[in-house]
């Protein structure tokens, strides 16, 4: 009895001496985003209205949302801690948010729940088949009429193959949705992915693109029956065929655009440095908005009547007319990446978290 | 039990004989030896130079600090450094007067020795540059343009170039009333290898930069650790001046109680000498000064002064049988030189029970003590009735000790109510009321410091006021704890690690008490985005190791080591105070026992936070240990001498109470348990037995005589009692000033060893009759213990 006692005791001993095999962090796909008090001050990237509800994404996985208009906010359950860049809805219910390592997340439930739709590994399979497909389906007309075509999709195929063996390393940067069915992920080095089945199946669509370069895809837009991409670098393309076909306009600036926004049937461009454009025949001519400030414009918001615009440095910039566009004194330095108006003022999504506008001063 | 206790005392006793032997034959020679002894010691004691250092002040034994030590190297940049804020009272510094001054002053800190020259930061220096992501991709350039004249157009250009530097709150005030210099320090002398002198550091930025530059226009504030040790040991000075009043106050109280001149420098300048023999030792044995040890002189100077009462009280008595000066005086020591010595070899093993504390400055602490008791023995038992013997107390003492025999000493009458039984049921009711009062106020009582700022020093100091300058106009907290997240090497910056890294920071930021935190890790992610066009939607780390590679070359020094194998993850705290240290600690503790593995560990901690973290685990878990050892050994050495546990208790138990309310009175008075305060219970505990000691002693001589209790206490509070208050009242002299030092801690420990002297005399006096009256001891005692036959 004691024997066994005494052995037990030294078993106990030696398994408190030996080092307990540790669980190494996993990875931060594999890693749920932990329900934390400090989600709430994480930096956000977007903010949408989902119905009466208000979502915004960010850092380490966050998910917030709100159903007060921005005061009480709430994190959803989300099974990545990657950073999340943009957020859609396509209904009040069904929801769509992208992020780094090529994330696709998707809610059934307003935006309390995500499930990974996919991830950047995903993507790379995506494009190796797509290249794939391609060559395999490559007819002599086409040779013809491009000696070299075949020599560069082999390339773009070695290329998709050696990225799939680097894994999901590529962000993507905006999710949008023309309507319930069709809709578009653009991402890092001209990554487009676009679908017709409400997201069901995705295919790769960056090749149709005019992007030799391969500059950062930013953001999207719809105006009347046209959509416009704009990126990195003054990128501007345009389809007038529900995105069958693109082509490059011609761009006022060489520095990156960031947002593309449809207001009153005229196009906003918003960039880098201070730098806003306005074009009211659809992207062809347009007209620089002289603003007083050399900070970046990050996000842009219409609601049919006003306009605003965030930025950095904690830049909020509204208006109805477009020469009547006023600088709001927010009181922080902070950046601000999006801005949605709520019915007492605006909602940004920023550097520390959500800010608050309210008809008189400033709550955070 | 009670032939253990003869041998373990029989040497004391044959010590006796031959000392007073050797003492009182051959008085010439032992006087030579004495004196060139005290001339030795006293050249060393000269030469003993104050003494901070930074490691001593923490337990290096601990695991945060042993983490700490191993990478000490590479975490150089993180701990030493001085700020200098220059401040001026017009609308902004962007004027061309300012900035001629900080300019000044940045050359100046340049040229004062021990300052980290090329990692020195100010907008005047060319490390500090703005950079801005144009269409071109990164632009940048010194902050200060290059064509700076004071003219309105280069102030403009300094404007701009100062916000976009992303300095304002680190190098330029939120409100541009004011700019920070960074002064790194080295430790050592890359040129002499000598270690940097604090002192003369502090002292050099004081002349060369307050003193040198500050006017109407322009205030310094100055902060750092090498600032603070600096006031430190500046504060510690004034503290000579205590000593010198404590002396003068001591002398006229030694005149009045003794009434002769002899009497009363005989015992001082015994005891400055024990004084300079203790001082002289430590400095022969490496040690210096620091502004914890301080406290020692004082302490050694008041329990040799109250031993020399008891001497000089003892050779007045012995005088009035005997009025040759050379057989009172001889008599006196054969009388008190076992007591004596029991006395104080428990005072010396009291503070000696300090060496349990793993924390440099407490051991020293302990050492320099136990060092001065020790001297106390040879000066104070040997010299003092040697010197006497010479030259006597004097007629005029001997006729008032004569006249206050007379008198009868009928005011102490009162206190031998105590010893009645009606008096002592009340004195212990009383006493345990005090007791339930304690213990109810001393759950208040917290571990480490709770004051903003450096704690070492009183709120209104102006290094405290120089911190809350800094603290409340630049976004950075000056408490810091640092998490030291080791890898293989070059593993640091890896794409694997940073995002490790950033989530543990993510995780640790839902802590309460956490304000922010810093690593590689926030800076790739920030130069990252840099480098696409700054939008923060990049603003992560990437997978891709080129990404990484390339943010990194923008990294300033400090965030990483030299092999890449360790990274320092920053952690900014909104204060120091206990539980938020034990929070901030558990949960990093908790992340790295889950995460740590082979690729990646977590290790606590540096910075200023995590070291007081480390000092707080500690001393929460020594305070008892101390509290065991300190009671453990005291009680064993009355268990010895007195051969009974009721006495133990008699004796113990009122100190007991005393360190119990000490306790409260910490909880109440806001200060709480730290390396200054911790030692202060020992200490009291160590000197407040002699109380009991002496006074127990002669009560149980007269019990045994087969007095009543209470007419037993009359005799012996007619005897001892007036030495036995004497002695509280010089011991709380010695320490009673410090209430009024500049430094904060010493000015705690004032305050409560003053309570501690205080309370223990009162304890003696009331409760020791009270509790003898209510345990009944004597009836064991069926001899008085012949240690202290000791009666005329």
């Amino acid at each position: 009895m004691l024997k066994t006692l005494v052995k037990r005791l030294s078993l106990v001993c030696i398994a408190a001496m030996t080092p307990a095999i540790f669980a190494a962090q996993p990875d931060r796909l594999d890693q749920p985003a932990p329900l934390s008090s400090a989600a709430h001050s994480v930096l956000l990237t977007d903010v949408v209205r989902a119905g009466e509800r208000l979502v915004a994404v960010g850092d380490f996985g966050v998910v917030l949302f709100s159903d007060d208009e921005g005061v009480e906010w709430q994190q959803a359950s989300v099974p990545v801690t990657t950073l999340l860049t943009s957020v859609f809805f396509t209904s009040p219910q069904t929801g769509w948010v992208t992020g780094h390592d090529g994330v696709l997340l998707y809610s059934d439930n307003a935006g309390e729940e995500w499930t990974l739709f996919f991830d950047g590994n995903e993507i790379n399979r995506l494009k190796v088949e797509y290249f794939e497909s391609r060559i395999a389906s490559l007819t002599d007309e086409e040779t013809v009429e491009d000696p070299f075509l075949e020599e560069d999709l082999v390339f773009a195929l070695e290329d998709a193959e050696f990225a799939q063996e680097e894994g999901p390393v590529n962000p993507l940067l905006k999710v949008w949705f023309k309507n319930e069915h069709t809709g578009y992920l653009l991402g890092a080095y001209g990554l487009a992915l676009m679908t017709d089945d409400a997201g069901q199946n995705w295919s790769f669509i960056s090749s149709d693109l005019p992007n030799p370069d391969q500059f950062h895809l930013n953001a999207i837009t719809a105006l009347e029956n046209s959509l416009i991409i704009a990126g990195e670098a003054g990128l501007l393309m345009r389809s007038d065929d529900q995105g069958d076909s693109w082509y490059e306009l011609p761009s006022p600036y060489g520095g990156s655009f960031f947002d593309v926004i449809a207001h009153q049937h005229a196009l906003f461009a918003l960039g880098l440095r201070g730098h806003l454009f306005m074009s009211e025949d659809g992207g062809f001519d347009w007209q620089e908005i002289p603003v007083d400030t050399t900070v970046s414009f990050m996000g842009a918001f219409s609601d049919g009547e006003t306009i605003a615009i965030a930025g950095l440095g904690g830049t909020l910039l509204t208006g109805g007319e477009p020469n009547q566009l006023t600088l709001q004194p927010l009181g922080t330095r902070h950046h601000f990446n999006a801005v949605v108006s709520t019915s007492s003022g605006w909602v940004l999504a920023g550097e520390q978290g959500v800010f608050r506008t309210v008809e008189q001063g400033v709550s955070q | 039990m009670k032939r253990m206790a003869e041998r373990l005392l029989y040497p004391i006793r044959r010590s006796e004989q031959w000392v007073e032997y050797l003492l009182f034959h051959q008085r010439a020679w032992v006087l030579s030896v004495f004196l060139l002894v005290t001339l030795v010691l006293g050249w060393q004691a000269i030469q003993i130079r104050p003494d901070a250092s930074f490691i001593k002040m923490i337990p290096t034994s601990h695991p945060y600090v042993e983490n700490y030590l191993t990478y000490q190297q590479d975490l150089s940049g993180l701990g030493n450094s001085v700020r200098v804020a220059v401040a001026t009272t017009e609308e902004d510094i962007f004027n061309a007067e300012f900035q001629d001054v900080l300019r000044l002053v940045t050359d100046e800190l340049f040229f004062i020795p021990g300052v980290d020259r090329a990692a020195l930061q100010s907008i005047w220096t060319p490390n500090v540059r703005w950079t801005e992501v144009t269409e071109e991709g990164f632009v940048g350039g010194p902050v200060i343009p290059p064509d700076f004249d004071g003219s309105e157009a280069t102030l403009d250009q300094l404007r701009i170039n100062v916000l976009r530097s992303g300095q304002v709150g680190r190098l330029v005030a939120n409100d541009f009333r004011s700019a920070v210099i960074e002064v790194p320090l080295l430790d050592f002398d890359p040129e002499t290898g000598e270690r940097l002198d604090y002192q003369a550091f502090s002292q050099r930025l004081e002349e060369r930069v307050r003193d040198q530059f500050s006017d109407d226009q322009v205030s310094i504030h100055i902060t750092g650790f090498a600032k603070i040790v600096g006031d430190l040991i500046d504060g510690a000075r004034q503290v000579a001046l205590f000593f010198a009043l404590a002396i003068v106050i001591t002398m006229v109280l030694l005149y009045l109680y003794s009434r002769s001149i002899q009497g009363t420098l005989i015992p001082l300048v015994c005891s400055l000498i024990a004084v300079i023999w203790q001082l002289g030792l430590l400095n022969a044995l490496g040690y210096g000064i620091d502004p914890y040890s301080m406290l020692v002189p004082f302490l050694v100077f008041a329990i040799a002064v109250s031993h020399g009462v008891q001497i000089i009280n003892a050779i007045r008595l012995e005088s009035l049988h005997d009025p040759d000066k050379w057989h009172a005086a001889r008599s006196a020591f054969r009388l008190l030189y076992i007591p004596g010595l029991t006395a104080l070899v428990s005072d010396g093993i009291g503070f000696f029970t300090l060496m349990v504390i793993d924390i440099r400055v407490i051991q020293e602490l302990a050492v320099a003590a136990s060092l001065g008791v020790a001297v106390i023995i040879l000066t104070n038992l040997l010299l003092l009735p040697l010197l006497m013997s010479y030259v006597g107390v004097g007629e005029k003492a001997i006729e008032h000790a004569k006249a206050q025999a007379d008198q009868g000493g009928e005011h102490w009458r009162v206190l031998t109510w105590f010893a009645t039984k009606k008096g002592a049921a009340t004195a212990l009711t009383v006493a345990v009321l005090l007791a339930f009062g304690g213990v109810y106020a001393a759950q208040g009582l917290q571990i480490g410091d709770l004051d903003r700022g450096a704690p070492e020093l009183r709120a209104d100091s102006r290094y405290n006021l120089d911190n809350d300058f800094i603290t409340s106009n630049y976004s950075t907290s000056s408490d810091v704890f640092v998490v030291m997240a080791v890898t293989e090497p070059d593993q640091c910056s890896s794409s694997a690690t940073l995002s490790a890294v950033e989530r543990f920071q993510y995780a640790m930021q839902a802590v309460e008490g956490v304000q922010s935190s810093v690593s590689l890790a926030d800076l790739s992610k920030r130069i990252t985005s840099g480098l696409n066009e700054g939008n923060p939607k990049w603003r992560a780390i990437s997978r891709n190791q080129f990404v990484i590679n390339a943010s990194l070359a923008f990294v300033p020094g400090g965030l990483m080591n030299a092999d890449c194998s360790l990274l320092p993850v920053i952690l900014f705290l909104d204060d120091h105070k206990a539980e938020t240290l034990i929070r901030v600690s558990q949960a990093v503790e908790t992340f790295a026992d889950r995460y740590n593995s082979d690729q990646l560990q977590y290790l606590l901690a540096a910075g200023n936070s995590g070291f007081e973290a480390a000092t707080n685990q500690v001393i929460a878990r020594a305070q008892y240990e101390m509290l065991a050892w300190v009671y453990g050994v005291v009680s064993l050495l009355c268990l010895l001498t007195f051969r009974s546990v009721k006495t133990v208790l008699c004796i113990i138990l009122p100190l007991a109470l005393t360190s119990l309310l000490c306790q409260a009175l910490m909880a109440m008075m806001g200060i709480g348990v730290k390396v200054a305060t911790l030692p202060v219970i020992a200490l009291g505990v160590g000197i407040g037995v002699d109380y009991g000691i002496y006074i127990y002693s002669r009560l149980s001589n007269y019990l045994s005589q087969g007095l009543k209790l209470t007419d037993a206490y009359f005799e012996t509070l007619k005897t001892t009692g007036k030495p036995v208050a004497f002695t509280g009242l010089t011991l709380a002299i010695g320490v009673v000033l410090w209430v009024f030092s500049p430094i904060k801690f010493q000015a705690d420990m004032g305050i409560l060893l003053t309570f501690m002297f205080l309370w223990n005399m009162l304890g003696a006096l009331i409760l020791l009759p009270a509790l003898t009256a209510f345990l009944k001891p004597h009836p064991e005692l069926t001899s008085s213990p012949e240690l202290f036959e000791n009666d005329r």
